[in-house]
């Protein structure tokens, strides 16, 4: 019976190997009156430190954290990204009252902005306190008050999906490809605040490029430019069409999510002050003036005009 | 003429790729008959962009579907456009549930036909061994299923794969020895036989994600934007819901859920199938493949509808050409050539018509062969410093090497010795000879004494 001969065998290795192990551990293990001395540490325990002084304060109001600059961020401008700009627009729209900071992707849990740090009261648990994702800003909205009208409709979810695909790929296109609106917008929008090292520059600026260009590759296996316009102008057709003679979508009378998320692109793509370079997606967009207006319509009502 | 080339049929129906179906089924609606044929010849290397379905129209290629709908629209000077006279709404629906068949229809069946390891291994991989030559089998259906895993791989389902999870629990050893630990066959465990089991609720949540809005949309109409007229949306959603629907897999999911929440869809997809594709397409109908039929046959097969797509056999390519593009699939997949190359696709794509361009494609493919030569020079270089090959060192053929030489220098003493030994027992063997053939041995006893010499001399 050869076959169960060699695991006992191993075993009794085993066990004899492990003797020599405790023999050796033995050896560098703490004899007792030392052991007995370290036992009784920590003799005294300080208070913690004081949080240093760019620390975050806890606010009474919560705080979202978008990319923008600190400027901007003090008065509250909208912010020049456009997931951002959607929630913090949709705050604004909900009466969740908060404070804009300037940040960047590595300040997020999840890695990607924007969150909202809750504000902080006496009665606030732990769990309150812990950063809330934009996938929870809904909840979050309704649970401190916010009004959010959703109005149920079958075509939510396919006007939706313009954005996050059609409009979406085009702003990545235009905005990190284009090698004009790159040097002219996202570079100084996304790089120069982040260091000021020409090398660190160039790497980051190499890296945002490169994720765009792999992120649009995902669903195609060629970026096909004449593509991404036509089916980004196709998709401002669709949502002006959709919107119509209305304030807001789907006969709303007042705002809502779906709202903020057209913003969040029109916004920035109508906003002269980006300096777009390349301009074949603002002209697609300036030619749907109902959306034009629509636009204008949040700007004033939540920006200020 | 027109051609459409498109990935081969499969699960009986004409293309295992959805936008193939998508434009298949455009074309069969919109272009009229004898104007166009179909030829699965499953190589995307065909395309402009890399991608099929392209269609081709003597010099000019055309790659991708809505590419495809825009020129046969340019070609025809509006007439072959199935989206024509839609009213405004139900052309901004068209475009909407467009991107979101697109979006939300292509995760689903990316997990259902490549992420799913027993649906890939089973069904999806065997596939493509009969619509395309030798060596491409082998480099097509993983190359697709990465990209498959990349684009669900925000889903947060990648336990469907179970090959990336291989080994994973014999990892985390317990200190409990085996005896004591409880037995595992909970209720979870169990469900847990197959990984799409436990992951059955997040899958049917996605499924009815993608199909509730489509059976919204259609309601009672015939069509989904339409009541009377057969629009673009059909053809894409048709293209999506028949491969959702038709393949039987081991792991049935999709098709599961569809049936049984989804009646409505259901009915709808089997009956388009069979109106614009044809019933049951198999691969001889595809490839033009005589079994020996009479004509008579053909002729009752056309009679019955079937085979109404209009059919031409791919081209036999030679061997070089199967040749190429066995190693333009290769170089895309090393890591800095394939970058290359798909940069440079994108470059010599960008913003151009697509009968210019000559001149930056020649570029590009200069790039190209030169990133790749670059490339295997790196990785032959790197190879060698790691000794993992070697140029061939001469070596002399000697004969009469005993085997003791490959011992080293010990070896070298052992067959010295060896040689030694042979020798003598050579010497000695002659020896014997020459004693035993020559005269016979005589021992000669010489004893001295006193007296004078005696000498004993005795014979053997």
């Amino acid at each position: 019976m050869p076959p169960k001969v060699t695991p006992e065998k191993d075993e009794q290795e085993q066990s004899s190997f492990s003797r020599q192990t405790r023999k050796v551990a033995d050896l560098f293990s703490i004899p007792p009156p030392i052991k007995k001395l370290f036992d009784r540490v920590p003799v005294v325990v300080y208070p913690p430190n004081q949080l240093p002084q760019r620390a975050p304060k806890s606010a009474r109001i919560p705080s979202l954290y978008v990319f923008s600059t600190s400027h901007d961020a003090a008065a509250g401008k909208p912010s020049f990204n456009p997931s951002c700009l959607k929630w913090q627009t949709f705050l604004n729209i909900a009466g969740v009252d908060h404070r804009l900071i300037s940040s960047n992707n590595h300040a997020s849990p999840t890695g990607s902005l924007p969150f909202l740090l809750p504000a902080v009261h006496s009665s606030s648990s732990q769990e309150s306190l812990l950063p809330v994702t934009s996938n929870k800003f809904v909840k979050y909205a309704s649970d401190h008050g916010g009004r959010v009208d959703e109005s149920p409709s079958m075509r939510y979810e396919a006007y939706q999906s313009l954005l996050d695909h059609r409009i979406r790929n085009a702003w990545l296109y235009t905005l990190y490809l284009e090698p004009l609106n790159f040097s002219a917008v996202a570079y100084p929008l996304y790089v120069f605040p982040n260091s000021s090292n020409p090398l660190v520059r160039a790497s980051i600026a190499y890296q945002l490029r490169i994720a765009a260009e792999a992120e649009l590759l995902k669903h195609t296996s060629i970026i096909d430019t004449d593509d991404l316009y036509s089916e980004a102008d196709k998709a401002f057709e669709a949502l002006s069409i959709l919107l119509g003679d209305d304030s807001w979508f789907f006969g709303n009378d007042k705002p809502a999510l779906f709202d903020a998320s057209v913003f969040a692109y029109t916004q920035l793509l109508l906003d002269d002050s980006m300096g777009w370079k390349e301009k074949k997606l603002c002209r697609a967009l300036r030619t749907r003036d109902n959306l034009v207006q629509h636009r204008e319509r949040l700007l004033v009502r939540y920006y200020g005009g | 003429m027109l051609e459409l080339h498109v990935w081969g049929p499969a699960f009986g129906l004409p293309s295992l790729d959805s936008h193939c179906l998508a434009a298949i089924a455009y074309l069969q609606q919109a272009v009229p008959r004898g104007k166009w044929q179909l030829i699965a010849s499953s190589d995307p290397g065909l395309s402009p962009t890399n991608e099929l379905p392209a269609l081709r129209n003597g010099e000019i290629w055309i790659g991708g579907f809505r590419n495809i709908f825009h020129y046969i629209a340019q070609l025809s000077a509006g007439e072959w456009v199935l989206d024509a006279g839609l009213p405004e709404q139900e052309g901004a629906d068209c475009i909407a549930f467009s991107s979101f068949v697109e979006s939300h229809g292509q995760p689903l069946l990316d997990l259902s036909l490549y992420v799913s390891s027993q649906n890939y291994s089973a069904v999806t991989r065997p596939l493509y061994n009969t619509i395309q030559s030798f060596p491409l089998p082998y480099l097509t259906p993983p190359a697709i299923r990465a990209a498959a895993k990349q684009r669900t791989e925000h889903l947060g389902l990648s336990s469907l794969d179970i090959d990336a999870e291989d080994g994973k629990p014999s990892q985390e050893q317990s200190i409990i020895p085996d005896s004591l630990r409880r037995p595992k066959n909970t209720v979870s465990s169990l469900l847990a036989a197959s990984p799409e089991a436990s992951a059955s609720i997040r899958l049917d949540a996605l499924a009815t994600d993608f199909l509730e809005p489509l059976q919204r949309l259609k309601g009672k109409k015939q069509f989904f934007v339409s009541d009377s007229q057969f629009s673009s949306l059909d053809c894409l959603a048709l293209g999506y819901l028949s491969l959702m629907l038709i393949p039987e897999l081991p792991q049935a999911w999709l098709s599961k859920t569809m049936r049984t929440k989804f009646p409505g869809l259901c009915t709808w997809t089997e009956g388009m199938r069979d109106t614009v594709f044809s019933k049951n397409v198999s691969l001889n109908d595809a490839f033009l493949t005589k079994l020996g039929e009479s004509e008579l046959d053909v002729r009752l097969r056309k009679l019955r509808g079937r085979g109404h797509l209009p059919w031409k056999a791919p081209e036999n390519r030679t061997s070089a050409a199967a040749g190429s593009a066995f190693v333009s699939s290769m170089a895309d997949s090393i890591p800095i050539v394939g970058q290359l190359r798909r940069n440079t696709r994108m470059r010599q794509h960008g913003g151009k018509t697509y009968d210019e361009g000559a001149q930056d494609s020649q570029w590009g493919y200069l790039y190209a062969v030169g990133g790749l030569i670059a490339g295997l020079g790196v990785l032959g270089g790197y190879l060698f410093r790691q000794g993992l090959i070697s140029f061939p060192v001469h070596e002399e053929p000697e004969e009469n090497s005993r085997g003791l030489e490959s011992f080293g220098e010990a070896g070298e003493a052992l067959s010295f010795l060896a040689n030694q030994m042979d020798a003598h027992a050579e010497m000695e063997r002659i020896a014997e000879r020459n004693y035993s053939h020559g005269a016979p041995i005589a021992e000669v006893d010489i004893e001295v004494e006193k007296d004078g010499v005696r000498a004993v001399e005795t014979v053997s």
